[in-house]
This record gives structure tokens, sequence and C-alpha cells, in this order.
């Protein structure tokens, strides 16, 4: 091509428009890792610096997995794109603190591979690919994944302490009855997490049942209680969720929705499960409720996740709701204290029905009054 | 009035560098080439040939079937060849005629008299449209006579003139308003009576606050004609936009503006229909924005037709490192591959952006921003998807055909996919399909 004559070399042709904005796919990406960082922080301060080692197998073997995967399909290798970051630690914030690192491993090996590899890479999965990690390990290595009691550092031995130390003691623990009962020795206590059997007794009481000391509302809100890596904190997920909203990388609609019925139901509702059942109806405790567990974290992160989520506002507005009801039904009366991962995993499969039944009206297509 | 419409983005206006220039009336160039195709529709037919001496405005390409337009010499000279110049929206060759200047710019005979406009019925005022040559002028290039002429189970009550202007780096139609509101206001006049009309809107976007306040003064003892501001919003000048934020009634989709009982056209166009009108000038010239952040010297230029934008460049001191030359504006404009190129009588803008980023199209990640941003309600995702694997008849189902090219969605994508581009294609595909089964019948 030759140069022209006020021109100095060949022109470009690019196809209208010739003006992008700004955004991209790393800049979403880094966006959501930066709006991870606190609660990612958090973890590693009351689970310790092993939590952070979790986070770190977690991401790098994400990232190499993805590498891999790539070069072997021959496509462009974009391992510096965020996507896979974010999966690998969306991963390791779902995982209990003391997971041995090999399982970290796998999941996140299954999540890359398997869940968006296999589909076609990003973009074309149909399940999230961090939570389908998660759901193998649960599934795989139930005793490290599924616990029954959870561990928490002592105060005293906050980033300090190895977390792993603490289930030895754990079958010392008992239920109902307060941190002072764990070791001396070790590091950490051991508890049933804030949605396990025993707190749901406190939770629907039952007249004469108080709730959990260790479990004050401040502390599932400020994140003083077991779970997750990433999930106990709801006030530094809420702060990273807004600023996702902000930036409109994530619909409101879908954690306002999404909270907010797991909030209804988990109120009206009556909890049925395991042998204990409530007193009824409307006695609830719809606060704790949404503090507990991996609720924010799902709504805001995952439930968010715009490659397995429907692509119009009105979609989403029906994703939540679908995600809302059935995490509420499986806290209620599922098998599991927490519902966040499966019935997220439920919706991603009904998002090509969503979309198909909310595509948006043509201009000029029905006679607008 | 709803004053908005569904969609849209809103992109800097970058329009400072020449919004407070006056239009600069260029001299008539040593050499023009005048494409026959500059309209919508079949391209006219050349009537002179090499060798002829032509005077300024003479015919020089007669119309060849009711959706065309004549042609006539921006300038007076010796028509020295015909030959093939790139076409300004597709690249491709197309005819044209040069014309090399002569001394004088005298007009030809019988041109520039002044005349009784109240004498003349509507259908004389069409088909002096159309032997003046006049086409769309905010870029569309539709016959106006062809637009002037709706059916007669079309009624049209409402004329509403287009001073949006709300392409980024623009400024053309704005400096019309500024300066020449008297021919805008008597054009939009001969255009209801042509048509019947009760009603005459000009929607001006509010980044244009001295037009509107000049346009509404002095049409303020009309009470038929209404001047509006409208909110910034890219693309609130297309037309279906214009007509759902001023009348809040939706063109069927398929259809025209006429089954919503409105014409718009360009405040060019409304000016030009006058000039031929009262004085019988045909379109020889048109004002044509140049700017970009590759030119020293931007301005608003009154160009002839066929001027080479190499002209225009070099007068407005254009860097010889520019990236790109757009005609048009940024959104929706067509990157040019040579300098060679002729101003026709759709170029509102010339652009030397110096951006040098391509864009590396990555797979959709169905954010979702294209679809808020959608006017035309069509999901352009899908679309770029059915592009990109060429299902023609699957694209034309999921209204293809409805997209109206403005550019939002591919401006607001994170993964940086060519939609417009692709969309284009399944539409040229669309067409080939419905040529080759008209031609079967």
């Amino acid at each position: 091509m030759e140069k022209t004559d006020v021109t100095n070399q060949p022109l470009l042709v690019s196809a209208s428009p010739h003006i992008r904005d700004t955004e991209s796919i790393p800049r979403i990406m880094w966006s959501v890792v930066a709006c991870l960082a606190p609660a990612s922080l958090w973890g590693l301060v009351v689970f310790g610096w092993y939590a952070g080692l979790v986070m770190l197998v977690a991401v790098v073997t994400a990232v190499l997995t993805e590498g891999v995967v790539q070069k072997l399909r021959k496509v462009e290798v974009t391992l510096l794109d965020g996507s896979a970051t974010v999966t690998g630690l969306l991963l390791a914030l779902v995982l209990p603190p003391n997971v041995p690192l090999y399982v970290a491993a796998v999941g996140a090996v299954v999540a890359i591979a398997i869940a968006k590899h296999a589909f076609g890479g990003l973009g074309y999965n149909i399940w999230n690919p961090a939570l389908v990690g998660r759901a193998f390990v649960q599934l795989a290595y139930a005793d490290a994944v599924s616990l029954s009691k959870w561990p928490i550092l002592k105060a005293s031995r906050y980033f300090w302490g190895n977390i792993t130390d603490a289930v030895t003691k754990a079958t010392e623990v008992a239920g109902g009855s307060v941190p002072e009962a764990a070791s001396l020795t070790a590091d950490a206590i051991s508890q049933p997490s804030p949605l396990g059997i025993q707190s749901l007794k406190a939770l629907y009481r039952a007249p004469d049942a108080p709730l959990h000391t260790a479990y004050s509302m401040k502390s599932v809100l400020f994140g003083l209680v077991p779970g997750s890596i990433g999930e106990v904190s709801a006030l530094l997920l809420l702060i990273g969720g807004i600023y996702l909203v902000a930036r409109r990388y994530i619909k409101w609609q879908v954690p306002l929705i999404y909270i907010g019925t797991v909030a209804v139901l988990t109120f009206v509702l009556p909890v049925k499960k395991m042998g204990f059942s409530s007193s009824g109806f409307f006695a609830g405790h719809p606060l704790f409720q949404i503090f507990s567990g991996g609720l924010f974290l799902g709504a805001f992160f995952m439930a968010t996740d715009m490659v397995t989520t429907p692509l119009t506002v009105r979609g989403n507005v029906v994703f939540a709701l679908g995600c809302g009801i059935l995490t509420a039904l499986i806290r209620l009366y599922g098998g599991y204290p927490e519902g966040v991962c499966y019935s997220i995993l439920l919706m991603n499969t009904t998002t090509p029905l969503i979309d198909r039944f909310t595509r948006p009206r043509v201009f000029g297509a029905r006679k607008r009054e | 009035m709803r004053n908005r419409f569904r969609g849209g983005i809103h992109p800097a206006p970058t329009k400072e560098r020449t919004e407070n220039l006056p239009i600069e009336e260029l001299p008539p160039p040593d050499k023009v080439q005048v494409p026959l195709s500059q309209h919508m529709g079949a391209p006219a037919k050349a009537v002179v040939k090499r060798g002829d001496l032509v005077k300024k405005g003479q015919l020089i390409g007669e119309p060849t079937a009711f959706v065309s337009s004549s042609i006539h010499a921006p300038i007076a000279g010796k028509v020295t060849r015909l030959l093939e110049v790139p076409h300004a929206a597709t690249g491709a060759p197309t005819q044209a005629v040069e014309i090399e200047r002569q001394d004088g710019d005298e007009w030809a005979e019988g041109l520039n008299q002044e005349r009784n406009v109240a004498g003349l019925s509507p259908d004389d005022v069409r088909q002096v449209i159309l032997e003046a040559g006049i086409v769309g002028m905010g870029g569309a290039t539709f016959p106006t006579h062809v637009k002037l002429s709706p059916p007669p189970d079309k009624p049209v009550k409402t004329v509403i003139i287009n001073g949006v202007e709300c392409e980024p780096y623009l400024t053309a139609d704005h400096r019309l308003m500024l300066e020449h509101p008297d021919d805008i206001l008597a054009g939009l006049r001969i255009i209801m009576r042509v048509l019947g009309a009760e009603q005459g809107y000009i929607g001006i976007e509010a980044n244009k606050p001295d037009a509107y306040e000049l346009l509404r003064e002095k049409t303020a003892g009309d009470d038929d004609i209404s001047v509006v501001l409208l909110p910034v919003r890219y693309p609130q000048g297309g037309e279906k936009q214009l007509i759902e934020a001023l009348l809040d009634r939706e063109v069927p989709s398929g259809g025209l503006p006429m089954d919503v009982g409105v014409v718009v056209q360009n405040v060019g166009t409304a000016a030009a229909i006058y000039q031929a009108v009262r004085f019988n000038r045909p379109l020889i010239d048109r004002v044509v924005t140049v700017t970009g952040p590759g030119v020293e010297k931007p301005g608003n230029f009154r160009v002839r037709i066929g001027t080479s934008i190499k002209v225009l460049l070099e007068h407005a001191e254009v860097h010889s490192d520019i990236a790109r030359v757009i005609l048009g504006g940024p959104m929706m404009g067509i990157a040019q591959a040579s300098d060679e190129t002729p101003v026709s009588k759709g170029t509102s803008g010339v652009l030397a952006l110096i951006d040098r980023r391509t864009f590396a199209s990555r797979p959709c990640i169905r954010c979702g921003r294209c679809v808020d941003t959608c006017v035309a309600g069509i999901v352009p995702s899908e679309l770029s998807i059915l592009g990109e694997e060429e299902k023609i008849d699957e694209a034309e189902a999921a209204g293809l055909m409805d997209c109206i090219e403005c550019g939002c969605c591919a401006y607001v994508c994170p993964s940086q996919r060519p939609i417009v581009h692709l969309i284009k294609f399944l539409k040229s595909e669309v067409m080939k399909k419905r040529l080759t089964e008209q031609g079967k019948k």
C-alpha cells in the first residue's frame, strides 16, 4: 500500500466507529480483583498466612492451567487479562482456610480447563468456573471441604497463627458453648459456622435459646466468625461490591434482589432441617441470615459474572430472584447449611432460557401509544 | 414531548476547536472530480464528454431513475476525462467527471436568477429540487424530491429539521444555523408547503445554545414552527431517534418516517432547497468541518463538490504522521485509504485522527453493555456472533435490518469487537440474497 501525498505512511482503514470507550476485559477483571482485595486481606488476617498460600496456589494454578490449555488449543495466550486470576481467587475465597493445598490446585484445574476452556474459553462457558471447581472438590474431597466445624484464629494469633493446627482439637469443642472451651495451645478454634446447625438452633428459637454469643450481629457483619476464606466479612465485601456497581461493572439489581429475596424468605418461612424445626412463620432472623455464609460473596461477585448470567437487566432480575429462592430453600430445608454455590450453578443453567424470554423490544415493532 | 430516546452514549464532543470558527469559503479549486453517484439510488449518467467546456452549475449527469439525482459542474472549465475515483463510502472505484478550471467562475445561463417562489406549485418545486440535484446532506444522501413525494395514503403533517449534529467533532451544521438561519427557515417553509404539513420543528442539541436562541428568536411569532432544545446524547440526530424524542412516535420496524406522518431533513438540505427554489442554484458546494488532532488549522469550509480531500487537508495544515482520515463523523464515518477521494454531497466532515491503536477483537463476554446502549432494541452481541459464523438467515430473523449502524454497541464493547463491521457484512449478504431472489422471479 502506497503512502498518500499528505502523509508519510499508509493510512489505517478501520471500521466505524473510529473512537472507543476505554473499557476493556483486563480493566474489568483487574477491577474485580481489586474489589475482592479487602475481603481477601481480611481472610489473611483472621485465618492467617496459610489462607494466603491457598489463594496463591489457586491463582497460580489457574493462570498456569490457562496458559497450558491455550497452548494446547493453539489459541492466543492471555495470561495477563486477569480472567484466570479472578477465577483462581474466587475459588480460593469459597474454600475453607485450612484446605489442603492440592485440593485448591485441583479445583483450579477443573475450573479453568473444564468449566471454562472445554466450553470454548472466555465468553463461552455456561457455568461459573470458580463455582464448578468448588463443587467438584466438595464432592471429590468431601472431608476437606464440607466441614462441620470451621476454624478461625484466635485474636492474639491473627495472621501469624497456623490455621491448620485447629482441626485436631475440633472434637473437643461442644456446640453451644464458646471459644473458651477450645484448646489453649492451638492457634485457632473451630466452631460450627454461623449457618451450622448449632447456630440455627439459636437463631430460630425455640423459647429459651439465646443467640450464640460468639455470633453477634457485629461479628457476622465485620467477619469475626469462621467460614470460607473470603466470605466472612460482609462489610468488606459490600464495599468492594459498591465500587463495582459504581463503575457499572455489575448490575445493582442483582445483589439487591438476590440478598433481598433471601432476607424475605428466611424471615417468613419456618426452617425444617435435620430434625430441627423452628417455631413457625415470620420467626426468622433475616439480617443474621444475609450476613452469614457466602451470600454477599455470591451475590456481588458470582451471581454478577457477565458470561454466565443473562444479557439484559430484566433477565438478570429473574436470575437474581431464582438464586434468592434457591439459596433460601437450600438453607431452610436442604441438606447443606449453605446454598449459594449450587443456587448460582443451577441458575447459570437457565441463563440461555432466560435470555430467550427477556429479549429487548425492537424499536418500532409494536405500536406505542 | 418525550425529549429523549432509548439507549445511546455520551462520547466526548470534541467540538471546541471549530464550533466558534465562521464558515470560510474556499476559492474554487483547480480541478474537481465529481462522482456520478453521490446519492442513494441509481447513479447519474454523464451528459458531457472529454473536451466539453462547462459553466458553473451546468448539468453534467442526468438522473436515470425516479430514485436518482442530477449532478452539476461545481466549477467552470473543461471536462478533461471520465475516470474512476474511490467511492467515499465503499472505497470501491466509482465513475466521476473530471473538470479542470478555466478562468472565471460564472454560472451557466439561466441559473442564479431570483424567481417567485409563491408561484410554484408543489410539483413544480419537486421538479426544481430534482433538477438541482438536491439530496440529504446529513450524510445519507437520499434524493430529496423522492422524500418529498410521499404516496397519497401517507399524509405528512409534520416536518422536522435536523439541527442536532450529534457526532463528535462536526460543527458544519452548527455554523450554518448561526450564519444562515433565514435560509434554513425559508427552506423549512418550502418543505412544509410542498407536503401540506401543518407543523414544523427544528431539533437542536443542547451543546449549541447560541443556535437555539437565534432560531427561537426568529420563529418567536410563528405558531406552526417550534425550535426545540434536546439533551446531548449520541445518536440524537438519527431521524428515528429525533422523531421519538420530539413527537414520542416510533417509526415502524422496516418502515419510514412518513409511516408516522413525518419527514425529516437536515439543516443543510433545507438551506440548499431554498437556494435552488428561490435562486435557481443547483447543489454544487457544501460546508465541511475539517478537524481532528492531526490538523494544525481546523475550520468549517464551504467547498465545491469534487474537491479532493487532499486540498482540504493541506489547507488545514495536516500533520504528516496522522493515522487515519475519516469522511464524516468518528462514529459512523468511513476511513479512507487514499487522499484522492473527492468531497461529495454527503461529506459533512474530514477528520484527521492520530490514534494508531488497532482493536484486536476478543470473544463476547456477554456483559450486555451493547444491549443497554442499542437504540434499535436488538441484541448487537448476538448479531456479532452470527456475523462471525456467517449465519445470514438467523441474523435477519434476529432483527439485523433494524440496525441503524450508529456504532454505540462497538463503542462500549470491552472486547472491542467490530460489531458494526460484522453487521454491515451480514446486511450486504442479505441484500445479495434478496437481489438473487428478485432476479429469479
